[in-house]
């Protein structure tokens, strides 16, 4: 008996995964320093601060909660502003939903852990991710390494403390990771106008508290998107 | 307190995150609805980078020229071009750092 030897040329989806993933992973290393020194700042312990980093895996909304429990807000009010800054997870998670379906059990309930607006970006501009193993792979990889980077970035960060500068050209690489999943997909009509509507309002409600203005943008993007849909039938 | 409230918080988060893959599957939403869930990661994406850019360079980030906007169109034209996330993040950082050397 001889095995096929199918595996060793067919593309391997992990290796797809990793050059996928570390671009975007080295670029959120800084967001995770600053989140790692205003932890240290208010006195969190090097274990849950890191322990809380990949628990949770979210950095807008980690963020938030450490500067609301350094200003000593009650932690209803502290699980609701990080319950609004996520909401959009819940619309990426219906938008995923298909490429969870025909999986194991335990990927579905834990592999979700894993998105955040730049997996789900990623996700969705490959076509390839039908066949339900292949996606899985794909996920838990890029998951793990942007959760590697996280953590290690964020244990650094409460390392070193008020060494880390709150402002400095570094801290734009997450703003340039979002132009670089954006700017591909504004190839047609439809596209930028959900795109400028979506902006306009975020800016136009970007003075509200908790993210707020940014999840007016994203549902005043999905509505001018719908209402395209109706337009074109 | 630190420690419950980022395992609370991580719950929450969680919550959101299975919501419609395993607790409510999306697909027994109405089909108009999960059609137009095809536009929501450029809403997403546009609604984050609005409110980056709003936080560099207040609600006239667009009318305003500033280091970060002139590093934002940079960026885009080298993503709309070359679609390689990489070079798009060097570009960026490299045209913030010397737009704000030269202001």
């Amino acid at each position: 008996m001889t095995s096929a030897p199918v595996a060793v040329s067919a593309p391997r989806i992990e290796l797809a995964a990793a050059r996928d993933i570390v671009p975007v992973a080295a670029s959120v290393v800084p967001f995770a320093l600053v989140i790692g020194s205003a932890m240290r700042e208010i006195g969190v312990s090097g274990g849950v601060g890191v322990l809380g980093g990949g628990a949770l895996y979210a950095g807008s909304a980690h963020l938030a909660a450490v500067a609301l429990l350094g200003a000593g807000a009650e932690l209803v009010m502290i699980l609701a502003a990080v319950a609004v800054i996520n909401a959009r997870l819940l619309v990426y998670g219906a938008a995923l939903e298909p490429l969870f379906r025909g999986q194991p059990r335990w990927f579905r309930w834990l592999g979700p852990h894993f998105l955040v607006d730049q997996t789900y970006a990623l996700a969705t501009a490959r076509d390839d991710l039908d066949e339900p193993g292949r996606f899985r792979r794909y996920w838990l990889v890029a998951g793990l390494v942007l959760g590697a980077f996280w953590v290690t970035a964020m244990a650094v960060g409460m390392a070193l403390g008020a060494a880390i500068p709150a402002s400095s050209p570094l801290n734009f690489t997450a703003t340039a990771v979002i132009i670089a999943l954006l700017a591909p997909r504004l190839r047609a009509r439809p596209q930028v106008l959900v795109a400028a509507v979506a902006a306009a309002v975020a800016t136009t409600f970007s003075s509200l508290p908790n993210g707020l203005g940014l999840g007016a943008g994203l549902a005043a993007g999905i509505v001018a998107g719908g209402l395209i849909e109706v337009r074109r039938r | 307190m630190s420690a419950v409230v980022l395992l609370a918080s991580s719950v929450v988060t969680w919550l959101l995150r299975v919501g419609f893959i395993v607790i409510f599957p999306a697909r027994r939403l109405p089909t108009g609805f999960r059609r137009v869930l095809d536009h929501a990661a450029v809403a997403a994406l546009a609604a984050l980078l609005a409110t980056a850019l709003t936080r560099e360079g207040g609600p006239g980030w667009l009318l305003t020229p500033s280091p970060v906007l002139v590093a934002a169109v940079a960026a885009g034209l080298v993503a709309w071009h070359t679609r390689r996330m990489g070079l798009t993040v060097v570009v960026a950082v490299s045209v913030l750092w010397v737009a704000q050397l030269l202001t």
